[in-house]
């Protein structure tokens, strides 16, 4: 794995840019297909959309690691029961799921830094 | 304009605690400065930045960021990158951080020596220093109202 690269974010407008950019960046150096990178685009604006309403402190960080065909987002500093809302506020109507639908793996860890817990996604190319 | 560049001593004003709207943390490697540069460019989608104004604020941080790549960590060590930006209003803040060696004058810099005078001549104003961890820090406020008029 390469990285990480780690990022904290306040509320406010440049925390979806910021994120997208950077993962942009970041799989565009891993040679990510640009389907895929599209998924991980979406992923980062549902986390960035829906994530700050489940802080535990309310900043949103996410560690970027890389491996040669996958992108792992560790999405921290979550309250308790954090990661579950904000899987279910992805959900749309007619659609399902979109963080479901557009990533590989979706799991609840014990929080490395900041918050009771962590929501990781891996999204594999 | 004037522009200000204060040099100031350990755990001084560049230290002060501060609601940071955008952390970012990375490897001090040279592949890295072009991810910050990307990411400086949302200021561009979300706020009414004019183009030169934006040309300028990429333009200080990626120098700061590569000064930290080029002078930080001298032994082949890796170390971190860190850059903050702050928005208060119009004004902007960027901090960039790291943990090397401090900024001293090197005889055998690999470069130029252009690039604090280029940060000082392109932010409204430039600190130097280190926060309460001892970490190096270049602190560029830059006035985007200002820059932009």
């Amino acid at each position: 794995m390469t990285g990480p690269a780690s990022l904290r974010l306040a509320k406010g407008p440049l925390a979806g840019p910021v994120l997208c950019r950077v993962v942009s960046m970041v799989l565009a150096r891993a040679d990510c297909p640009v389907d895929r990178l599209d998924d991980a685009l979406l992923a980062c604006e549902e986390i960035t959309t829906h994530g700050l309403g489940y802080v535990a402190d309310g900043h949103l960080s996410v560690t970027l690691r890389t491996d040669k065909d996958q992108l792992e987002l560790r999405v921290g500093e979550l309250a308790e029961r954090g990661a579950e809302g904000m899987l279910a506020a992805a959900v749309v109507p007619g659609l399902g799921n979109v963080l479901e639908r557009v990533t590989d793996e979706q799991r609840v860890e014990p929080a490395r830094s900041g918050g009771p817990e962590e929501l990781v996604l891996a999204i594999s190319f | 304009m004037m522009r200000e560049t204060t040099a100031i001593g350990d755990g001084g004003p560049a230290s002060t605690p501060e609601a940071v709207d955008i952390a970012l943390l990375l490897p001090a490697r040279a592949e890295n400065v072009a991810i910050v540069r990307h990411a400086l460019g949302a200021l561009g989608e979300v706020l009414e930045v004019d183009a030169q104004t934006l040309s300028d604020i990429r333009l200080a941080v990626t120098e700061a960021c590569t000064n930290v790549v080029v002078h930080a960590y001298p032994d082949g060590s890796e170390g971190p990158l860190e850059v903050l930006a702050t928005l208060n209003g119009e004004e902007l803040t960027v901090v960039v951080r790291d943990e090397g060696e401090g900024i001293t004058p090197r005889p055998d810099s690999p470069g130029l020596g252009l690039g604090l005078p280029l940060i000082a001549s392109l932010a409204e104003k430039v600190q130097l220093g280190h926060d309460a961890r001892k970490r190096t820090e270049v602190r560029m406020t830059f006035s985007l109202a200002a820059m932009a008029a």
